[in-house]
């Protein structure tokens, strides 16, 4: 039994928040008094004239999300399909036995794979598709809602859904206008086997238990229990409840359990909870939910024409791709569409996967999973930068939960003779993790050295942006298990042709490019030593570790750091002049130091010919790649302000995709072919290209600040952003015009001196936590 | 000059080139009395969906068993019950009744065929009769050509023809015709031939028979060549049935080649345009296999058909989903099509058992009012892209207009109110809804499933469209790779533009408009089969598109593709690309 939560209870949940379960009871939530007042302005709003079909939900269906429990919806009128996810329901396990070349096994047995929840079906015979009118179906990014309304026999029916963060359910709602009825049938039906029941419950071989529920209510006719369905006749509306969930909780020590926990009964729970309630005041509980995180961040890139916004969003997007016109408010919308799957998607559950919280079936490419060789990182280099601090926690709650799993797996696995990657000093400490990493403390396919210390700095980076010391005594003992990891994986190597001894990494795969075995690949150099300084930096200021850090300092020193090809006149992406893999390889491996590192910087601190080598690396690399290499790419051009090239890889992100090539899908997710005529979903270009737009607008380290460093032609005119999150610990709300900022505001959250750089003049500013300075006059 | 055409299909197009230098008498022109067959397109049922089809229990004994006296009947007592009232009315009896369950033919001392006794116990005049009683018109089948079985080592005498054996109505070499090649090519230049026409003609008239379906016909059928060209057979059949005295519908059947369609007008009532329509699989047809032909192989047709003969795109099996193999979606869309091309409409579905939905399709009376009233067929508006409009301007000043969504997906599919010719406000009727659904401003749009369709009269409301012609050979265009102006008497001031092959190029320049914005143009042009042209605005993004065969290259269609302009002037470019593209007659530009 899950005890009801008293005062006490959600006290204690504040204090050991890492080791609840993801679905568990939950307090009352506060409700506001009435609906917020939202902006109504259709560019928080996304549209379309045609419902999904059942067999390209992931293309064609529309996410929604709290945080935790998904789902895709078609807005057929006469059949509402809800393809249900929670981020939890897992197959596999920890996986701790390796194949016979020392790595991890990968399959959806062993290392497992997200999979979906339940179907719900909601259906409405007498509105088939081909029997309506002025169908039209929205998703409000600002709201949260996704609404469908179309026309039958002159009577006007709508229907919204949601999935609520603090009544933990997903709600239909189901209207009209002109005196029309509901009648049809509600059916709710497990993935893995079950009957359609109106609730259930049942256990994964692994041991997950799982369940869900539905119940529903209307006005002026009936609902009832039909057998495994509901039924509804003559309702003048309807309101359907779904819950559902795991007894999956983030504690390693538990073996990723809460045995006390049955997800059935607590889905039933919930939906009951929630049923006392009338749709309305959910949905004001949830619009208000929402909007205080969207609402953290508005962005203007200007003014699109009225031929574009009459246009809906497919439509638009082919207008944008075909005509070659800038369409500011589209490119606007498709950043906010990031954060709207962000907030939908990492909020007190698991991170961010391969494909967020959205599935069409149970078997994802790369079982969904947590790649960690740029693409779960990628999953959150927006999440501070476009305001959304809050739902970073996942990422940082994910690490920290599966870190004792991954130290000991090192430990007793990592040394293994078979593993081509093991250390060949002969020493093991620490943790790393493998490419792919799943829920339960396991991983998936090849060892991955280099992936701790880029975890690492991701989530240092957070610390950047909020200057939360919480948030840096949270991770400091990845950082520093992973510090120990690399003190002993270290080798000493005397640079060839000089009699420097240099330390550098040992044998690895620069990821999934050219030779298995490289010793002192750039990925990892680079990697380790901005690892070993946010690590000083963060024992400095937590008072921590002095002497293990003062090693730590020492060590960075002595870090190889790439050099620039005498042959190619690229950086070295291996320790060879030769080009020893894909010229236009998706990845960027070698240029982690120029983003998301902040090593390499144009100006004038690093060395012109690293800049140059960079910058010739990336050029080879091309502008012609897809989702996230392109998102990569973008955020790389910005940081070299290049703006016409980040915008056109920011541009070739957005063109449609069709027959499953690379693109932006008719819901705008992100489109990778993995052959021809089959395309997937991927969500990193979704928030990596987001990412590169604030780029474009504002670049921050701490201690300084670059306002419009790589603006755009296309956005140039006129435009503004408020609420950006800036390393150092502030935000920022700036607006531009004619390319130049006419008034930048700075907010501390906790950071003190920061120069504001623009065009060359800079000025430094000093700040209060709290306070706030608006400069003006960058156009003199 | 050689037309593009020429590089790409030579040994047809030639053909068709040759041809075209023959004026075609206009279908029917509208002051002719009615003709006193196929007045309409006729309405009914045809046994061949079933027979054909492996679904459970169809043919018990055997592929295409279904077929017999016992089941004919039943199909009749069923189609006089449900579908009569509206409007349907022959019951046509397909390939089989002369064959035994084996599939071997059985032919009398007159190499006629002769009913087998087993499908049909009383003989093929019981069966007239039984369908004359409810009120009905009954069908017949015969294959074109002297049946070899009917051959006989070629002694075998014609009825009513002294002297006259099967030897000499053939040729000496018993060269084969038909789709199948299942008969020996009948020799017109011999006097003997006709006589067995004559004898066949007098045989089912005799039985009472009021429609025949003549099937295998040449050129078509899948065949080309002298040697499968029947049209003496069809002209002989038409002066036959002619000289029995009684009224039957000849329809000829399978494919029919276009370049004849001035003989398949002047001897029969219907022409099959299109390859069966059945699946040959576990149901009736399939979307695939081949309903969706149908979209693409129709427009070249439209305006051959017209009272005294029409386009026949083949059974119309959408009375019962799991026998169809269709979603409702689809077959909504197929009985759209087939009303608005005007084709007959008859099912071969088992009426014993339509569905609800089935019913409704088969029995709504304004669709059915389409097909069978005045208008003209409806003909695409839009090129052929995976969503589609189709229009017919009707005689009261109405439009008859068809959404499709041939994606595998849902779409939003628009009606343009330029595309009908006409701006402004119009009102629309859902004809499949019974809906009046209000007044649109500008187009319709609508949501429709993956092979949806909305059928709707649209009444204008507005003004006519206002268009700015450009010529395709005017100088100040400009033309790249092989493009080059050629005369073209079909076109407007007499010459277009070809050879737009391999990277030929056509591009309007100073195209103006006032104010910038997406623009549906009317682009007009030629081309025999079906080919793409990627069309673009100003070297922007060029958008592809497939433009309906006008089925001829001396035929000028015009469809609308949407351009976006900006203010002033414009350069809108004609690409083919790697392939061949369509020879270019003109552009028409909204002046709003």
């Amino acid at each position: 039994m899950t005890p009801a939560p008293s005062r006490r209870g959600v006290l204690a949940v504040t204090a050991a928040l890492a080791a609840l379960p993801t679905f568990k009871a939950t307090a009352a939530p506060r409700r506001p008094a009435a609906a917020p007042a939202l902006d109504t302005d259709a560019r928080h709003r996304l549209w379309w004239q045609a419902p999904a079909d059942e067999h390209s939900m992931i293309e064609q269906g529309l996410p929604v999300g709290n945080g935790r429990l998904g789902a895709l919806a078609s807005n057929d009128p006469g059949r509402e399909l809800l393809l249900v996810t929670d981020a939890t329901m897992w197959t596999g396990g920890l996986n701790d036995t390796l194949d016979a070349d020392g790595q991890f096994p990968y399959g959806r047995r062993d290392f497992g794979s997200f999979t979906l929840l339940a179907r719900l079906t909601v259906e409405i015979p007498d509105h088939d598709l081909s029997a309506v009118s002025g169908y039209r179906r929205t998703l409000d990014l600002a709201r949260g809602v996704n609404e469908t309304s179309y026309v039958r026999s002159g009577v006007t029916y709508r229907r919204q859904i949601f999935a609520s963060h603090p009544d933990d359910v997903i709600v239909l709602h189901f209207t009209q206008s002109g005196g029309g009825r509901y009648t049809g049938t509600i059916t709710l039906q497990g993935t893995h086997g079950e009957e359609p029941a109106v609730s259930f419950g049942a256990t994964l071989p692994n041991g997950l238990r799982y369940g869900a529920a539905i119940t529903a209510y209307g006005s002026g006719g009936s609902v009832t229990v039909d057998g495994p369905h509901i039924g509804f006749t003559g309702c003048r509306d309807l309101t359907v409840v779904l819950s559902g969930g795991t007894n999956y909780s983030p504690d390693a020590a538990a073996r990723f359990r809460d045995p006390s926990l049955d997800p059935h009964q607590l889905a039933r729970t919930k939906v009951r909870a929630a049923a006392r309630h009338s749709a309305g005041t959910l949905l004001a509980t949830h619009t208000a939910d929402h909007h205080a995180l969207y609402g953290q961040l508005d962005l203007s890139l200007g003014i699109s024409s009225a031929e574009q916004r009459s246009l809906d969003t497919w439509e638009r997007l082919r207008a944008r791709a075909r005509d070659g016109v800038p369409d500011p408010e589209l490119e606007a919308q498709y950043l906010q569409f990031g954060r709207y799957l962000t907030i939908a998607a990492s909020r007190g559950s698991l991170p961010l996967g391969l494909q967020g919280l959205w599935l069409d079936g149970n078997d994802p490419d790369w079982m969904g999973d947590y790649h960690t060789d740029i693409n779960i990182q990628m999953n959150y280099w927006a999440t501070d930068r476009t305001g959304l601090a809050q739902c970073f926690d996942a990422f940082t709650d994910y690490c920290v939960a599966q870190l004792p799993s991954w130290t000991d797996l090192t430990r007793r696995l990592f040394d293994d003779p078979r593993n081509r990657y093991r250390n060949s000093t002969g020493k093991n400490a620490g943790w790393t993790v493998a490419i792919s990493t799943n829920p339960f403390g396991g991983g998936g396919w090849w060892w991955h050295p280099a992936g701790n210390a880029w975890l690492c700095n991701s989530l240092y980076e957070h610390y950047e942006f909020t200057a939360s010391r919480a948030h840096l005594e949270k991770i400091y003992p990845l950082l520093k298990g992973a510090c120990e990891f690399w003190e002993a994986r270290l080798l000493t190597m005397t640079l060839p042709g000089t009699s420097r001894e240099v330390l550098v990494a040992d044998s690895d795969w620069s990821p999934e490019h050219g030779p298995l075995d490289a010793k002192g690949i750039t990925y990892a150099q680079e990697l380790v030593w901005a690892l070993f300084g946010n690590y000083c930096t963060a024992a400095a200021e937590l008072k921590k570790d002095t002497a293990f850090a003062a090693t730590v300092a020492g060590l960075r020193k002595r870090l190889h750091l790439p050099q620039v090809s005498p042959t190619t006149g690229w950086l070295e992406e291996w320790m060879s002049p030769d080009n020893l893999g894909e010229t236009t390889h998706r990845h960027l491996s070698p240029l982690v130091g120029l983003f998301p590192g902040d090593r390499i910087r144009p100006d004038g601190s690093t060395p012109a010919e690293i800049v140059k080598g960079a910058t010739a690396l990336l050029t080879a690399r091309g502008m012609e790649s897809f989702g996230w290499a392109n998102a990569w790419r973008a955020l790389c051009w910005a940081r070299l302000k290049n703006a016409g090239n980040a915008y056109q890889l920011v541009v070739n992100n957005l063109r449609p995709s069709s027959d499953g090539s690379n693109g932006t899908a008719f819901n705008l997710f992100d489109i990778y072919q993995v052959e021809q005529g089959r395309g997937i979903f991927q969500i990193d270009a979704n928030l990596g290209t987001p990412a590169a737009m604030i780029e474009m607008l504002l670049y921050s380290r701490p201690g300084h600040l670059e306002l419009l460093p790589a603006l755009p032609d296309a956005w140039a005119a006129s435009g503004s952003l408020s609420g950006a999150n800036a390393r150092g610990g502030f935000v920022v709300d700036l607006r531009w015009r004619d390319g130049t900022p006419t008034e930048a505001r700075i907010r501390s959250t906790g950071g003190r001196t920061t120069t504001v750089a623009h065009a060359g003049s800079t000025r430094t500013v000093t700040l209060r936590p709290g306070d706030t300075v608006t400069l003006k006059g960058f156009d003199r | 000059m050689r037309s593009s055409s020429y590089f790409a299909m030579p040994a047809r197009a030639l053909l068709v080139l040759a041809l075209t230098a023959v004026a075609v008498p206009a279908a029917h022109a509208a002051d002719t009395p009615a003709p006193a067959l196929a007045a309409k397109p006729y309405m009914g049922w045809s046994s061949w969906s079933m027979q054909s089809s492996k679904y459970p229990g169809l043919n018990p004994d055997g592929d295409y068993s279904y077929l017999t006296e016992a089941n004919v009947l039943k199909q009749t007592d069923a189609l006089a019950a449900k579908l009569k009232k509206y409007g349907y009315a022959y019951v046509n009896i397909d390939a089989g009744w002369w064959m035994d369950k084996t599939w071997k033919s059985g032919f009398d001392q007159y190499g006629r065929q002769k009913p087998d006794p087993v499908r049909f116990p009383h003989g093929m005049k019981a069966v007239a009769d039984r369908i004359h009683a409810k009120g009905l018109k009954a069908g017949i089948y015969l294959p074109a050509g002297l049946e070899k079985g009917a051959y006989g080592d070629g002694k075998t005498p014609i009825l009513n023809a002294e002297g006259c054996t099967t030897a000499d109505i053939v040729y000496d070499d018993l060269r084969t015709t038909n789709g199948w090649d299942s008969a020996y090519k009948l020799d017109f230049s011999k006097p003997c031939t006709s006589k067995y026409i004559d004898s066949q003609a007098r045989l089912i008239a005799g039985w009472g028979y009021d429609f025949l379906k003549l099937d295998g016909v040449g050129p078509g059928s899948g065949k080309s060549g002298d040697q499968y060209d029947n049209v003496a057979d069809v002209a002989a059949w038409h002066r036959a049935i002619a000289d029995t005295g009684r009224p039957i519908h000849l329809e000829v059947s399978w494919s029919l080649d276009i370049g004849h369609a001035a003989d398949w007008k002047k001897y029969s009532q219907g022409w099959r345009i299109d390859t069966d329509v059945e699946c040959y699989c576990n149901t009736l047809v399939s979307w695939e296999n081949s309903v969706d032909d149908r979209w693409d192989d129709t427009p070249a047709w439209t305006r051959h058909a017209g009272p005294g003969g029409w386009n026949d795109l083949d059974s119309l099996d959408v009375g019962n989903g799991q026998m169809d193999g269709l979603t409702k979606a689809e077959r909504q869309s197929y009985a759209t099509l087939w009303a608005i091309a005007k084709s007959p409409l008859y099912t071969g579905d088992d009426l014993t058992r339509l569905d609800s939905y089935g019913l409704s399709l088969l029995t709504n009376r304004e669709v059915i009012a389409i097909d069978q009233g005045p208008n003209p067929p409806a003909q695409p508006v839009t090129p052929s892209d995976p969503q589609q409009v189709w229009a017919a301007k009707n005689t009261d000043g109405t439009y008859t207009v068809a959404l499709f969504n041939l994606a595998d997906t849902p779409a939003a599919v628009t009606a343009d109110w330029t595309t009908l010719g006409f701006t402004g406000k119009a009102s629309v009727r859902d004809l499949w809804n019974h809906e009046n659904l209000g007044t649109y401003q500008s187009k319709i749009t609508q949501a429709l499933p993956a092979h949806g369709s909305r059928l709707f009269t649209v009444t204008p409301r507005g003004t006519a469209a206002t268009l700015t012609a450009y010529e395709a050979e005017s100088p100040t265009n400009t033309l790249g790779g092989n493009a080059s102006v050629a005369d073209c008497s079909a076109c407007s001031d007499g010459k277009k533009v070809g050879n737009l092959y391999l990277g030929g190029k056509l591009t309007f320049n100073d195209v103006i408009v006032a104010k910038a914005g997406t623009y549906q143009i009317k682009v007009s042009y030629i081309s025999g089969d079906a080919r793409s042209v990627d069309i673009s605005a100003n070297g922007g993004g060029a958008t592809r598109h497939k433009l309906p065969a006008t089925g001829d290259w001396g035929t000028v269609a015009s469809v609308y593709v949407p351009v976006t302009l900006k203010a002033g002037a414009n350069t809108i470019t004609f690409d083919s690309g790697t392939g061949y593209a369509p020879d270019i007659d003109r552009i028409d530009v909204p002046k709003s």
